[in-house]
């Protein structure tokens, strides 16, 4: 269960270099002009717009594309019902079922959506270390609390997801198939015991916390230091001209016919 | 059964956020009246990871394995940490292993968090019948277990169906959120008697997980 979604933030390009504070704004608002979007003409610019971005980050193309297996059992689902029971218009016929015009058009509009809206979700975390991606959004007004919970369960979900591979290899071993509802309890009881090796864990991080001063004034915690982010005037334009893009696509899809 | 990106209209996603705001912010209130609210976090934490591994796990329903959500178990384990726990689960989803999205996330976070919130209510009342019996522990569970996962499909069901930028009649609209609905009732059957056999080794070997105050 490697599936490191910051491998890449170590390249240096514009979109690496630019502050993440801005850069979490700006993909956030361009993220939303797309998913305003409704007509068909503006999937091409969005295309265009979301593969620019993409080129410019430098990130390797096998890392989108080993992001789009998961989501593409949905888009499959899509594609299975959507045409068949969406729209009056029978574009042709697949023995006696009819293929509609409208469920194609609505399946390609809620594909693209998803595949432009996918990919700048991969280029905004791809391209900043997940810490610094986390302090950013503390930086924006994310509460503390939530902050502190996404880094210690970002730090200790790829330890537990260790844990139960052994412990299913362990049950394997011993003879465990699992093939039938009656494992059920087995499996209930596998969950039972990642969450209590899980809870007793906690407790012993808790007391290393305290010793280490977290939760004191000027104690240890993920909220950013004064001088962690320091912005240029080149990180404001370039939240700008992201502002612009989706302002022209607000615009654009509110005037196109 | 998270809602993906590009499927929702804007409105409804910008609405799922002020709503997931509104009970984070209900949660995180909650929460801070503690004695010491930041002791829970590291336990909150690593219990949050916990879920989203055990999520993984296959149950099977010959001749298929579905993944449970689990959302009734978080409510009944972690109380009001389990609205934060599922928001956080769902961002990691989003962006590590793109289910679910980013502009759906408060959609989702609240579908799958505001029924996991009134699990915890819904097993808190075994406390009437008795802490202590096995028996009120496993029917609990069960109505936590199941109530989680029907709660969650019924309202992701009538979202989908009714905003999606689809071209279909009022009525195919019903029949589908029906159709669905009904379909998921083996996956509540399933995901209420791994809750409630969850909730009974729990009582057996780590009865304080399951006070819902961690």
């Amino acid at each position: 269960m490697r599936l490191q979604l910051d491998e890449y933030a170590y390249l240096n390009t514009p979109l690496h270099r630019w502050d993440p504070r801005y850069k979490l704004a700006g993909f956030m608002i361009l993220i939303f002009a797309f998913s305003f979007v409704h007509s068909l003409h503006l999937l091409p610019a969005m295309m265009v717009v979301s593969g620019a971005l993409y080129t410019v980050s430098c990130l390797p193309l096998s890392f989108l594309l080993a992001r789009l297996r998961l989501p593409g059992f949905f888009l499959l689902m899509m594609a299975v019902l959507l045409p068949f029971f969406s729209g009056q218009t029978a574009l042709f016929y697949i023995g006696p079922v009819a293929v509609k015009q409208e469920g194609c058009l609505d399946l390609l509009l809620i594909s693209v959506k998803f595949l432009c809206i996918l990919t700048l979700g991969i280029i905004l975390f791809g391209t900043t270390s997940f810490l610094t991606s986390v302090k950013a959004m503390r930086a924006l007004g994310l509460p503390s609390i939530l902050a502190d919970m996404v880094l210690f369960s970002y730090r200790y979900l790829y330890d537990i997801g260790d844990k139960l591979k052994t412990m299913e290899t362990a049950m394997k071993l011993r003879g465990f198939r699992g093939r039938d509802l009656k494992s059920v309890g087995t499996l209930a009881s596998l969950a039972g015991t990642i969450l209590v090796r899980s809870y007793e864990q906690s407790d012993r991080v808790y007391r290393a916390m305290i010793l280490r001063g977290y939760g004191q004034a000027g104690g240890a915690g993920v909220g950013p230091r004064r001088d962690e982010f320091q912005a240029c005037p080149r990180d404001l334009a370039g939240l700008l001209v992201f502002i612009a893009v989706a302002v022209l696509f607000v615009v654009a899809e509110i005037y196109l016919p | 059964m998270h809602i993906p990106d590009g499927v929702l209209p804007t409105s409804v996603c910008l609405g799922g956020y002020a709503a997931a705001g509104a009970v984070t912010w209900f949660s995180l209130r909650k929460i801070s009246q503690k004695e010491n609210p930041r002791e829970g976090i590291p336990k909150a934490s690593l219990l949050t990871a916990a879920f989203l591994v055990a999520s993984w796990i296959h149950i099977p329903v010959p001749p298929a394995s579905v993944h449970l959500v689990l959302n009734g178990l978080l409510g009944v384990v972690l109380g009001y940490y389990a609205f934060p726990a599922i928001l956080i689960g769902l961002f990691f989803q989003a962006v590590m292993f793109q289910h679910g999205g980013l502009t759906t996330l408060g959609v989702n976070a609240t579908v799958m968090g505001v029924p996991a919130l009134l699990a915890y209510y819904l097993f808190r009342l075994r406390n009437t019948f008795g802490r202590g019996s096995r028996l009120s522990t496993g029917l609990f569970g069960f109505l936590a277990g199941a109530g989680g996962i029907g709660l969650a499909a019924v309202a992701v069901f009538v979202l989908l169906v009714t905003t999606i930028p689809a071209h279909m009649d009022v009525e195919a609209e019903r029949a589908s959120i029906c159709a669905l609905t009904l379909a998921h009732i083996p996956l509540m059957i399933i995901e209420g008697v791994f809750t409630a056999a969850l909730a009974l080794f729990l009582q057996r070997v780590k009865p304080e997980l399951l006070e819902g105050e961690s």
